[in-house]
C-alpha cells in the first residue's frame, strides 16, 4: 500500500505541462471584477452621488453670493474648497458601502452557498480574500477620488456657464498647481484613513468570515458592549479611550483641527494643508503601522476561517 | 496508470457523530464510481474530504496531492458540483464564462458556449432568471469545458425532473467521459444511473459496507427468486437478505456457486439498487 502512495505522489507533478494556475495578475483582476459584478452598489452608489453633485449647479436658482474678498487668489482657493467639499458626500457614501461590503462579502457567499462554486475553481483562499481587501481598501477609494475629480470638473464648468449666461463673474478659478496640491492632500488623507482604519476593516472582514448569522450584530455588539461592561465591572474606561483613539487619533496627530481654511475674512487653498498638516509624523506613526500589522493578522485569520469553515 | 483517489483510514466526527469511521477505498483512472448511502451516511463528508473542504484524520491522496495541503493546486485538475445549485444568483451566464476563462487554465470557453447553444440558456440571463434544470445545465456546461481528470458530483440532479436528469447523465457520458477521466458521483436515484457505474462504494454510518467493480458483483453476489414453499431450502444456504414479492421470495447470497443456487429457482445478478437495500438492512439502517 505504501508504494501506491509513493507512486501516486511521484507521478503527480509529471503530468501534462498545463500550468496549475492562470497568471496571478489576471486571476486577481478577474476576482476584483467579480466583486463589482456581485456588489453593484460599490460602484453604483458613489457614481449616483457623483452625478448628483456634479449636476447640482443645474438645480436651484444659481444665485451664488460671493464673499466680499473675491480676488483672484481667493477664487482659486474657493475652487479647491469645492474640490474638497464635493469629496465629502462621496466619502460618506463610500464608508457606508465599504463597511457593508466588508461585513457581507464572506458571509453572503456562505449564506447562498456559492462558496462551493468559487471553491471548485483553482483559486486560493488567500487570493480570494486578498482581492476583497484590495477592492475595499484601494480600488473603491481610488475610484471615489477619481469620481470626485470628474464631479469637480463638471460642477465647476456648470457653475461658470450658468453664471456667465446671466452675465455674472465666474466665482471659481482653476489653477493647475493648486488643484494638484489639493488633490495630493486629499489623496494622502484618503490613504491615511485607509491605513488607520485597516484594523477595523479587517475586523469586519473576519466577522464576515466567521459569523453563522447576523454578522452586523456580531460586529457591533463587542464594540458597544465591551466598553460598557468594563465601565460596569471595573469602573474604568480604557477600552472606550482606546476605541476613541482608534477612531480619531490619527487626525489629531495630523493636526487637522488646528488649521483654518476658511476664516471670516479669508479663504486659503486646501492645497496649503500639505504644508500645514503633519503628514510626515502621521505616516511614520508607530500606532498606524501597528494597526496595519494587526489588520494583516486579522485578514490572514479570515483567510484561515474561510479555508476551514465547514458549514455549507 | 496511477490511482486517482487513495483513501486510508479517513475519520471525521461532528461532535458525537462519526461521519466517517475509518474509511478506506481507492479509485482508479477512467472509472465512474457511485458513492451510495442513505442520508447522513457520510457520503458528502467523504466528498468534502476529497475536495479539501473539510478537515479529517487519516491518509488521503487525490491525484497524488494531499487535498488538505494543496487545495488550490488540486482544483485545477478536479471539478465538482455540490449537492444543490450553488451558482450565485446574481451571476450572468456571460460573466460565468468570462470568470472561468479568466481563472481556470484548463477552461475552454468555446466548448462551454457550444454546449450552451444546445440549451435554451441565453448568455445575457442571470442565474436567478433560470429554472433549476437550466442552472444545472449551465453548471454542467462550465464543468464540461474544464479539462479535468477528476469530476466529483454530489447529488447533481437533486430536485430535477426526469427529462433533465436523463439529459444530464446522457451528456455527461457521451460528451465528457473518456478513459482518462474519473467521475465520482453520489445520488439517491440509484435505479436511474446504475448502468452508468463501473464501480460502487456503499457507505453506511460512516463505514464502507461494500466497494467493488460492477463486473465483480456478478461473481460475488447472486439473487435467486424462488417459490414461497422453497424458501426453507434457500434459507439453509444463509442468504443475507430476503424479500417477498407476489408470493415468491427473492434471496440474495454472497459467494455461492451458480450450480448450488441454480437448482433452487431463477438465478440472476442482483441490481445495484437491490444490493444496496440489502446491504443497508444488513448493516442496520432503514
Amino acid at each position: 500500500m505504501n508504494s501506491t502512495f509513493e507512486a501516486a505522489a511521484a507521478a503527480a507533478p509529471g503530468g501534462e505541462p498545463t500550468p496549475a494556475h492562470a497568471p496571478t495578475g489576471r486571476t486577481l483582476l478577474m476576482l476584483v471584477r467579480r466583486e463589482f459584478w456581485e456588489n453593484r452598489y460599490l460602484w453604483c452608489a458613489p457614481l449616483a452621488v457623483a452625478v448628483l453633485i456634479a449636476l447640482s449647479p443645474l438645480l436651484g436658482h444659481g444665485e451664488l453670493h460671493l464673499p466680499p474678498f473675491a480676488n483672484a487668489e481667493s477664487r482659486v482657493a474657493l475652487s479647491t474648497l469645492v474640490q474638497w467639499g464635493l469629496l465629502i458626500p462621496l466619502s460618506v457614501v463610500m464608508v457606508i458601502c465599504v463597511s457593508y461590503y466588508l461585513l457581507d462579502c464572506l458571509y453572503a457567499e456562505r449564506r447562498d452557498r456559492s462558496i462551493l462554486f468559487w471553491k471548485s475553481l483553482p483559486l486560493s483562499d488567500r487570493l480570494t480574500v486578498g482581492a476583497k481587501v484590495l477592492v475595499a481598501l484601494l480600488v473603491v477609494p481610488l475610484g471615489v477620488c477619481l469620481l470626485g475629480v470628474l464631479a469637480h470638473v463638471v460642477f465647476s464648468v456648470l457653475i461658470d456657464v450658468r453664471l456667465a449666461l446671466r452675465g455674472l463673474p465666474a466665482p471659481l478659478a482653476f489653477n493647475l498647481l493648486e488643484w494638484f496640491r489639493t488633490e495630493l492632500a486629499l489623496l494622502l488623507m484618503m490613504l491615511l484613513a485607509m491605513l488607520w482604519y485597516a484594523p477595523l476593516s479587517a475586523y469586519l472582514l473576519l466577522i464576515s468570515a466567521w459569523a453563522r448569522r447576523s454578522p452586523f450584530l456580531w460586529a457591533a455588539l463587542p464594540l458597544a458592549l465591551a466598553p460598557l461592561l468594563e465601565r460596569i465591572v471595573f469602573g474604568s474606561h480604557y477600552l472606550w479611550s482606546f476605541l476613541t483613539y482608534r477612531w480619531k487619533g490619527i487626525w489629531q496627530l495630523l493636526a487637522l483641527g488646528h488649521t483654518q481654511i476658511v476664516s471670516h475674512d479669508h479663504v486659503r487653498s486646501v492645497g496649503t494643508l500639505l504644508d500645514d498638516l503633519n503628514f510626515r509624523e502621521a505616516f511614520t506613526d508607530v500606532d498606524l503601522w501597528l494597526g496595519v500589522a494587526v489588520a494583516v493578522a486579522l485578514v490572514l485569520l479570515a483567510v484561515r476561517v474561510r479555508r476551514y469553515r465547514d458549514d455549507t | 496508470m496511477t490511482t486517482v483517489i487513495e483513501a486510508r483510514g479517513l475519520t471525521k466526527s461532528y461532535g458525537a457523530t462519526r461521519a466517517l469511521d475509518d474509511v478506506s477505498f481507492s479509485v482508479g483512472p477512467g472509472r465512474i464510481v457511485g458513492l451510495i448511502g442513505p442520508n447522513g451516511a457520510g457520503k458528502t463528508t467523504a466528498l468534502k474530504a476529497i475536495l479539501g473542504l473539510t478537515t479529517f484524520e487519516g491518509e488521503l491522496r487525490v491525484l497524488g496531492i494531499d487535498p488538505r495541503a494543496q487545495r488550490d493546486a488540486l482544483m485545477s485538475e478536479v471539478c465538482f458540483i455540490a449537492d444543490v445549485a450553488v451558482l450565485p444568483r446574481w451571476l450572468k451566464v456571460s460573466q460565468a464564462l468570462s470568470f472561468c476563462a479568466g481563472v481556470h487554465p484548463r477552461f475552454d470557453r468555446a466548448r462551454a458556449e457550444e454546449f450552451l447553444s444546445r440549451t435554451d440558456i441565453h448568455l445575457t440571463s442571470r442565474v436567478r432568471e433560470l429554472s433549476k434544470g437550466m442552472v444545472t445545465q449551465l453548471h454542467l456546461a462550465l464543468i464540461m469545458a474544464i479539462d479535468a481528470r477528476l469530476l466529483v458530483l454530489d447529488e447533481p440532479t437533486l430536485g430535477l425532473d426526469l427529462l433533465y436528469r436523463r439529459r444530464f447523465y446522457d451528456t455527461l457520458l457521451n460528451d465528457y467521459f473518456d478513459k482518462e477521466r474519473t467521475i465520482v458521483l453520489t445520488t439517491h436515484q440509484v435505479e436511474e444511473v446504475e448502468n452508468l457505474f463501473t464501480d460502487v462504494i456503499f457507505i453506511n454510518h460512516g463505514r464502507v459496507v461494500l466497494a467493488a467493480a460492477v463486473e465483480e458483483l456478478g461473481q460475488r453476489y447472486q439473487q435467486v427468486t424462488l417459490a414461497g414453499e422453497q424458501a426453507a431450502r434457500g434459507r439453509a444456504l444463509r442468504p443475507f437478505y430476503e424479500r417477498e414479492v407476489f408470493g415468491r421470495v427473492a434471496m440474495l447470497f454472497e459467494g455461492r456457486s451458480a450450480a448450488e443456487l441454480g437448482a433452487l429457482g431463477e438465478l440472476r445478478t442482483p441490481s445495484i439498487a437491490d444490493l444496496f437495500v440489502a446491504k443497508m438492512q444488513e448493516t442496520g439502517s432503514t
